[in-house]
């Protein structure tokens, strides 16, 4: 090695390491990442107690991590070289042609059926019927999509085994999807259901409930967004593929009341400022919030909808059929909802969850106070 | 901290070779000391304290040997007061609640469990100082009077976590006086990036495929293919790691001015298990022979003494890696295999084709991982059971896991042979001259890829 030679390649190592430091100072930090959306995260305060076990130390990695220049870029490159080298899976997604598919995980220490039993606690103390719906996710319905041979937890089996839970009545989410397997239903890169989706789960709903269905036909779809790239792209840190498109069916001239922040305000069936940002899907109904009421004067009864996100994409249709549809997610709302039901005339308590979000919602146990 | 994270590589990294070059060469030992401390302190700030006892201690009985050398007895004494303090603490913080815990089974004892948190690299760090007052006492090395080069002799954070482990006597001169020219710094560069792609790119990715055999365990669907399969990926995952931290250490050292003894030689081209131990970790098997075999007699004192001194270093070989009865038995495993080996197989081996004992010592060595990696006896019994016909032999996840996992599996093949450096060798100067910078700019854009994911990076050397 000349020593003209070993000081080039010296100064490559020093340039690639002193580079990105300097990178990483100068660059100003962000409160929060789009393409990941979540919060990162930032200095820490410095004090001796989290000094001395630890906490300090660990922090700051958080932040050098979070805070680190170019992360999106990193991220996909390393999807890149997995795909390079034949791996389909990509942080428990799979990447299936065009379309990202969420794996889904065994549930931990019997979470499942706790969550069934608090269902059937519900039931019981509920003076009304109450409907379970199970939906199944895209990994179920597209099975057969999935890398050949490829892990995803039996959906169909524990769906079954809920529907014949004693004292409650069930919505078939099942059937309706599996028979529209071949048609978009669930986003290429999010793991939620698309409109049309929500449409047909709308109808194995009302079914259920005793209601007229939709004509799923008689919609105009409007296309708002051609730019929704949904969460499975951001985990996976594949980047490469086409986005989803994003439409709204159902009219917004309902009354919506949102309780977002403990008081009521006036709300709507849709934000379109969230078509802007990252979280595009987030633009059905505005969101997560605790309690969202949406009012229809030529509707008749008034149903609680006990969900997750997907009823977002949901609620308008069942609108149609409805004087009121209370929607009430337990992630936020702490409150007993028997009580709500009581306290409200509700006349239907529908508990509605994706079986992904169902597994391993550790929140469940408010359906059973 | 380790080197695999984002801080060590763009923070702590860049700014103590800045200081360290911007040092002149005498203010450059306490500078290493400083650093390493800090190094040291980071994930427990509290365990410097354990450092520094450390250091006082065998620094000071290191000059105690020295001054009463003329009276062997007082010297001996000492020698051995640095010993069992070492031991002692190695003793406390790695195997008190293994010892608490098994021998409370006994009636009428009781002894409390601590849970404290393993002092990071204690069992390498004990090991080297234990190896500088018996070097000094056996006149391999000479004393070092000044704390601080000695300090810095202790702390050396290129290897102070997961080795390899340096016996005083490798570095006594570098410590005093060392240069660096810019070859040395190039070198380690390069050895520092390809050691930095082998934990990151390989042996990561070779444990994933271990926690995948393990996850089909614990659910009841592992096959005999699986089973064979994570047994393969565990010993690339803890070669890639292991090989991989070494040449981080040897290059980082080479870039401060230090040569440490290499540690891993290919050891999955061995045709014997002897031959493996004396290519795998080659730092601590030579530790072993220098400080326990040998002394306790080695092979001169008949077929009885050996295999009871053979038996005594791989029970403690064993125990050294992890305070759990598998470690024990793994290390009994090896010590069986060596014994047989010496004594039964001598004759067949070496009449053997090479083909058949390369076979033979992989499977051998391949079976000890899983001894190795599964700590609950019951699990690694059954584990092993599947492997050797208790299950289905083959199952549609395998079929998944081969094509995920295929191509990685050439790649950890080929990389652990001496196929790589013998093709770089053969390569024209030439070729060498631009390959290299591509590489190492490859090796570390890649590497940083997978570290900024946050995917899966264990460490496996915490409970060394």
């Amino acid at each position: 090695m000349t020593t003209k030679y070993s000081r080039f390649l010296a100064a490559l190592f020093c340039a690639f390491l002193g580079g990105l430091l300097a990178w990483h100072i100068v660059l100003p930090d962000r409160e929060r990442s789009d393409v990941e959306n979540r919060t990162l995260a930032q200095f820490p305060a410095f004090s001796w107690e989290t000094f001395q076990d630890g906490r300090f130390t660990e922090k700051v990695e958080d932040y050098f991590a979070d805070q680190f220049p170019l992360r999106d870029q990193w991220t996909g490159l390393k999807a890149r070289a997995e795909q390079l080298l034949g791996k389909r899976e990509f942080k428990g997604v799979y990447l299936c042609g065009d379309t990202l598919i969420s794996k889904t995980a065994p549930p931990a220490d019997g979470l499942e059926q706790r969550n069934l039993s608090y269902v059937a606690r519900l039931a019981e103390a509920a003076e009304v019927p109450v409907y379970l719906g199970l939906i199944p996710s895209a990994a179920e319905i597209w099975r057969d999509r999935l890398p050949k041979g490829a892990e995803s937890w039996d959906q169909t089996s524990f769906i079954t085994q809920a529907a014949m839970l004693e004292g409650l009545e069930s919505a078939d989410f099942l059937t309706t999807l599996r028979a529209h397997a071949g048609e978009p239903i669930f986003y290429r890169t999010d793991h939620h259901w698309t409109t049309l989706g929500a449409a047909y789960g709308a109808n194995a709903l009302l079914e259920a409930l005793g209601r007229q269905p939709l004509s799923v036909t008689s919609f105009q779809p409007e296309t708002v967004s051609e730019t929704f790239r949904g969460t499975l792209y951001s985990t996976s840190g594949v980047h490469w593929l086409e986005p989803d498109q994003i439409e709204f069916w159902v009219e917004d001239r309902f009354g919506v009341t949102s309780w977002r922040n403990g008081k009521p305000e006036a709300s709507a069936l849709y934000d379109r400022s969230k078509l802007e940002g990252k979280d595009q899907y987030s633009a059905f109904l505005g969101g997560n919030q605790p309690l969202c009421v949406i009012r229809n004067p030529e509707g008749t009864g008034k149903l609680l909808l006990i969900r997750d996100s997907y009823s977002d994409a949901l609620a308008p249709f069942l609108a149609l059929r409805y004087e009121e549809v209370h929607l009430l997610d337990p992630r936020y709302y702490r409150n007993p909802p028997a009580q709500y039901a009581r306290e409200n005339g509700i006349q239907q308590i529908a508990v509605i969850f994706s079986v992904p979000n169902f597994i391993t919602d550790r929140n469940l146990v408010l359906l059973a106070g | 901290m380790v080197f695999s994270s984002l801080t060590f590589l763009f923070a702590y990294l860049p700014l103590t070779l800045a200081l360290y070059f911007l040092t002149p060469p005498r203010g450059r030992n306490f500078l290493l000391l400083a650093a390493s401390l800090f190094f040291y302190g980071w994930g427990e700030p509290v365990y410097v304290s354990i450092m520094l006892l450390s250091i006082l201690i065998d620094y000071t009985h290191g000059l105690l040997v020295e001054r009463f050398r003329q009276r062997d007895r007082l010297a001996r004494w000492f020698v051995g007061q640095s010993v069992v303090f070492n031991l002692l603490l190695l003793g406390f913080f790695k195997y008190w609640d293994f010892l608490a815990a098994n021998l409370s089974r006994l009636p009428g004892v009781d002894l409390p469990l601590l849970g404290l948190p393993l002092p990071l690299g204690i069992s390498f760090f004990t090991f080297q100082t234990m190896s500088y007052t018996i070097d000094v006492y056996r006149q391999d090395a000479p004393v070092q009077r000044n704390p601080v080069d000695f300090g810095a002799f202790v702390t050396l954070f290129p290897q102070l976590i997961a080795g390899p482990i340096v016996k005083y006597k490798t570095v006594a001169e570098a410590l005093v006086k060392r240069t660096v020219g810019s070859a040395d710094f190039a070198e380690g560069a390069c050895r520092f990036t390809a050691g930095l792609a082998k934990k990151v790119l390989l042996a990561n990715a070779a444990g994933e495929l271990w926690e995948s055999c393990l996850g089909a365990q614990a659910s009841g669907a592992l096959t005999v293919a699986g089973g064979w399969t994570g047994l393969l990926a565990f010993g690339f995952q803890i070669y890639f790691d292991f090989s991989g931290y070494s040449d981080m250490a040897i290059g980082l050292g080479r870039i401060l001015g230090f040569r440490f003894d290499e540690n891993f030689d290919h050891p999955y081209c061995s045709t014997s298990v002897g031959e493996f131990w004396r290519r795998w970790h080659m730092s601590l098997t030579s530790w072993f022979r220098e400080y326990l075999y040998f002394p306790l007699g080695g092979s001169r004192g008949g077929a009885v003494r050996t295999v009871r001194n053979l038996l005594v270093v791989w029970f403690c070989t064993g125990f050294w890696h992890g305070a759990s009865w598998n470690f024990i038995l793994w290390g009994l495993y090896f010590g069986l295999w060596l014994i047989l080996e010496r004594f039964v197989f001598r004759d067949v081996l070496t009449r053997t084709p090479a083909l058949v004992k390369r076979v033979y010592t992989l499977a051998v060595v391949f079976v000890g991982w899983g001894i190795f990696a599964l700590e609950d006896l019951g699990t690694c019994g059954r584990y092993l059971a599947v492997c050797f016909g208790g299950g289905a032999g083959w199952s549609a996840l395998d079929s998944y896991r081969l094509r995920s996992f295929g191509p990685l599996l050439v790649l950890l093949v080929l990389g652990s042979t001496a196929l790589v450096p013998n093709l770089w060798k053969k390569l024209p100067d030439r070729g060498q001259k631009v390959l290299t910078p591509v590489l190492m700019v490859l090796g570390l854009l890649l590497s940083t890829a997978y570290l900024v994911d946050g995917s899966y990076n264990p460490f496996l050397y915490f409970r060394f």
